[in-house]
């Protein structure tokens, strides 16, 4: 079944043919065009496929977009435009948490739904939430120096 | 500095090749071989070709109308036509419209295939070493062996000999971006948009593979999400163009994660036999017998036998030694290159080997290497002198941070250290061509960034400083083969080293061609302020814009081009009994350190810290090299502790997938002391060596040390899994 839904994703409206069966990840990267969010494992194992739904971190290969079509979505497109994610994206420049770059819209999203649902995490904790978020390229450890940095700087 | 892909990477904005994208474009699937080995004997696509949404479906019977040439390469066929090698080879593909409709249609693909007697694993196909009648049997990829003192006679007659046997596991290089590409065949024109290490390699492969005049087809690379060798040659995209041209139109083809466990060239599973002689608290001789499953490989075609032995006894000087290695045909898919291909396995049975020998010889295991250790004029096995070369100075900080460790951490704890040595891979060529333009420089090459940083820091950088110019004012553009330049790829620790060298000569070209337009006593030198290029001599100063032709007006500057096809090393044939062995040039040495805990009920090794001392010539990029030398190591301990393919009885793997692959994850990775050893310059720009790949070669030995330093156990299996630990330990 084909029909259409509204969905609302990084604050703007979208309306898209939708199939009962499809999960967001693909309604994102491939309706909407925001291809930011990347497509891993589909299978749960990666956290490429992060995004926030009403600020809670999911991942997108998981979840089906009916289930979600009610709720805000912020995607790595729109980190931009939020307060908390800007101050990530910048911490992941200079860092340069980052190689490749195929993890890091992963990363940076998850890193900004746990610093707004927590904003006084510590670093510690913020890396301990982070590990379901895989990174092939950079051993974490530029990864950490990013989130270390922007706890610090938070705090 | 900020790396310069770093802003658009955080906000998702650059095309990877699994981003790629055009319209009408069909989307594919492979249908795999169900079996590990066997006999063609149907392939029934006319239901699948029915099924909604199809637009075409290729086997082995469809490429005689597709390909110019009838049907490619017979030795490497695109899908067998009778003889399948591995479970999960592609024997047919089917584009649709979308991917569910593609995977649906190859659901309905009948496929008969006769079981053949299965070639498994290596060690029940020799549970001994291959008898020297062997090897001219099929089973028998490649046979290398080279000799030098009497190795025999000191074996034979020397009181202490310690004689090891040592397993190693099949690994895949799983980069977080699986491969992807976008074929579109039209008007006799084979163009493919791949993730790929080198495009040149790609176009090669795919040419010969599929029968075609290399002209005809033009790869293009995308951005790379990681290759660590996985994206070195073709693998997607000589099924994607055939799909094309059957199909007439643009067709994407992408692998799952569990296609990237089953399908990817990588390295597979070794036996390593290895004895020395100790005298006098020196090592004598030392043998080493390898016997590696080549998977599928071609005779002829063996990728790691004659490369990788050339380290499997280490960087030591030692005055008779023999190497022997048979690669062995299996039903795997066949063994390709993973970031220092099957070195850190050499170096984990001769790095825990060593360390028994300086225990029997009751020495420090870090004194006992610095005893051996090759200098500026020792001669590798293979007769090649190593030439500067950091493993000394290496050793002396790792004697130090040991040291230290030793008074900082609590009792119990094990402290591991392990060396390995690796090539630059300068003499793979390349060439490069610089665009000055009046707003800045242009470096235009073929390559993508793979995600090390040699392309969008490495070679700015190195242009940068060859120009004089900021590296605000350096960008780089990603060309196609049908443009060029040709490069070899971004692979073998080679990019910064090889392609530095070419921006260089380029450079130079560029500054004399600068002098004769802008003629006067002083010396030349280019300035950028304001976003625009100027050329100053002394007090004289004009826009670069003023001296530019009509033609470079339009075209963006004056361009030139510079190259470097370094030599391969001479290796001394008179050390070679068989088979041929590629010389190594420009070495590199590396030594590590590992802490390490043992849980002494469940054997689970949890490592503590990690130093690095890292051989490196010359750092062209201080950033950059700590991040090579971290990302290394990391994969390093996947590596040792937790990565492998399993096969089941019947060939197939077991644990395709990332749950049961399991690659390390964020708190697995201890902090890591990196430190580069300058002063022993390389081949590349002011002395540079490769970077990238050394730092993962150390890593299972010195984990494996380790280990034996905390609990006395010798584990000589990789990795170290708890349950191989708790085996050692006697847990179970
Ligand atoms: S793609 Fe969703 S977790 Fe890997
Ligand atoms: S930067 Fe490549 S996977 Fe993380």
């Amino acid at each position: 079944m084909t029909d259409p839904a509204a969905l609302w994703v990084n604050g703007r409206p979208y309306s898209t043919e939708l199939p009962d069966d499809e999960r967001l990840l693909d309604t994102l990267r491939w309706r909407l065009g925001l291809k930011g969010t990347k497509e891993g494992c589909r299978t749960g194992d990666c956290g490429a496929c992060t995004v926030l739904v009403d600020g809670r971190s999911v991942l997108s290969c998981l979840t089906l977009t009916r289930e979600v079509s009610e709720e805000a979505i912020l995607t790595v497109e729109g980190l931009e435009a939020d307060p908390v994610g800007r101050t990530v994206l910048e911490a992941f420049v200079q860092e340069a948490g980052l190689q490749c770059g195929y993890c890091t819209p992963g990363f940076v999203v998850a890193l900004t739904g746990l610093l707004k649902e927590r904003p006084n995490a510590s670093p510690e904790e913020l890396l301990e939430d982070l590990q379901g978020n895989l990174c092939r390229c950079t051993g974490y450890l530029s990864i950490r120096r990013a989130v270390v940095g922007l706890a610090k700087a938070r705090t | 500095m900020i790396r310069a892909d770093a802003p658009l990477k955080v906000r998702g904005g650059v095309e990877f090749g699994v981003d790629l994208e055009t319209p009408g474009m069909l989307h594919a699937v492979l249908v795999r071989s169900p079996v590990a080995h066997g006999q063609m004997r149907a392939l029934h696509l006319e239901e699948a070709r029915r099924s909604p949404g199809v637009v075409c479906a290729v086997s082995h019977a469809e490429l005689a109308a597709l390909l110019p040439a009838g049907s490619g390469d017979p030795e490497r066929p695109v899908f067998p036509q009778e003889e399948v090698m591995y479970h999960g080879q592609p024997v047919a593909a089917i584009a649709a419209h979308t991917l569910a409709e593609a995977r649906r249609a190859a659901k309905l693909v009948k496929v008969a295939i006769d079981p053949l007697p299965l070639w498994g694993d290596i060690e029940s196909i020799y549970p001994e070493w291959p008898g020297s009648d062997e090897g001219n049997s099929p089973r028998i990829n490649a046979h290398v062996h080279a000799r030098f003192g009497e190795v025999d006679r000191i074996l034979e007659r020397s009181r202490e000999v310690l004689r090891e046997k040592y397993r190693t596991s099949g690994i895949v290089q799983m980069a977080l971006e699986p491969h992807a590409c976008l074929a579109h065949v039209t008007g006799g024109h084979w163009r493919v948009t791949t993730s790929t290490q080198s495009p040149y390699g790609v176009r090669e492969d795919a040419a010969s593979i599929l029968g075609l005049p290399e002209e005809r087809i033009v790869v293009e690379a995308s951005w790379v999400g990681g290759g660590f060798g996985g994206k070195a040659a073709a693998l997607l995209e000589p099924y994607a163009l055939v799909l094309s041209a059957a199909a007439d139109r643009p067709v994407k083809l992408q692998l799952s994660y569990a296609e990237e466990v089953e399908l990817s060239r990588s390295t597979l599973p070794a036996v390593i036999r290895i004895e020395s002689a100790l005298r006098d608290g020196r090592i004598a001789a030392r043998r080493v017998r390898l016997l590696l499953d080549s998977g599928a490989s071609l005779p002829g075609r063996d990728f790691a036998t004659g490369y990788a032995i050339g380290f499997i006894a280490g960087p030591y000087q030692i005055d008779a030694v023999e190497l022997e290695g048979y690669a062995v045909r299996t039903n795997k898919p066949p063994f390709g290159p993973h970031r220092a291909p099957f070195v850190p396995q050499c170096a984990f049975a001769a790095e825990s080997h060593t360390d028994g020998l300086a225990r029997l010889a009751g020495m420090d295991p870090i004194a006992f290497r610095e005893r051996h250790g090759l200098r500026e004029r020792g001669l590798t096995p293979l007769g090649q002198q190593v030439g500067p070369f950091g493993l000394h100075a290496g050793l002396a900080r790792a004697r130090e941070m040991s040291a230290v460790w030793r008074a900082e951490l609590p009792a119990g704890t094990g402290i591991g250290v392990a060396v390995g040595f690796w090539s630059t891979g300068s003499s793979a060529g390349g060439e490069i061509q610089i665009r000055l333009g009046p707003t800045g420089l242009v470096l235009e090459t073929v390559e993508a960034e793979i995600g090390s940083g040699s392309v969008v820091r490495g070679l700015v950088v190195v242009a940068s400083r060859s120009l004089g110019l900021p590296p605000e004012a350096i960008r780089v553009e990603r060309t196609d083969t049908a443009r060029g330049p040709m490069d070899s790829g971004v692979y073998g620790s080679r990019t910064t080293a090889a392609l530095g060298r070419a921006i260089q000569e380029a450079a130079l070209r560029l500054l004399e061609e600068l002098a004769r337009r802008v003629p006067g006593p002083d010396e030349l030198k280019l300035d950028w302020t304001g976003a625009q290029v100027r050329v100053r001599r002394g007090p004289h100063s004009v826009e670069l814009a003023t001296v530019l032709t009509e033609a470079e007006r339009l075209g963006g500057g004056i361009a030139t081009q510079g190259r470097h096809y370094g030599r391969t090393g001479e290796i001394d044939s008179g050390r070679v009994l068989a088979g041929s062995f590629y010389g190594y040039g420009d070495f590199i040495g590396a030594v590590q350190l590992a802490a390490v805990d043992v849980d002494r009920e469940t054997g689970r090794v949890r490592v503590l810290r990690y130093a690095a001392f890292q051989d490196a010539g010359r750092v062209v990029d201080a950033a950059t090299y700590r991040a090579q030398v971290e990302g290394g190591v990391a994969m390093g301990l996947g590596e040792a502790l937790t990565e492998e393919t399993r096969w089941d009885a019947e060939g197939r793997i077991e644990n395709a997938g990332l749950l049961d692959y399991r690659v390390p994850t964020l708190l697995e990775v201890p902090p890591i002391h990196v430190e580069a050893i300058e002063g022993f310059p390389g081949a590349g720009p002011d002395g540079a060596k490769g970077g990238g790949e050394p730092p993962v070669i150390p890593v299972p030995g010195a984990v494996a040390n380790a280990v034996c330093d905390a609990t006395g156990a010798r584990v000589r299996e990789m990795p170290l899994t708890p349950e191989r630990v708790a085996r050692a330990l006697k847990l179970i």
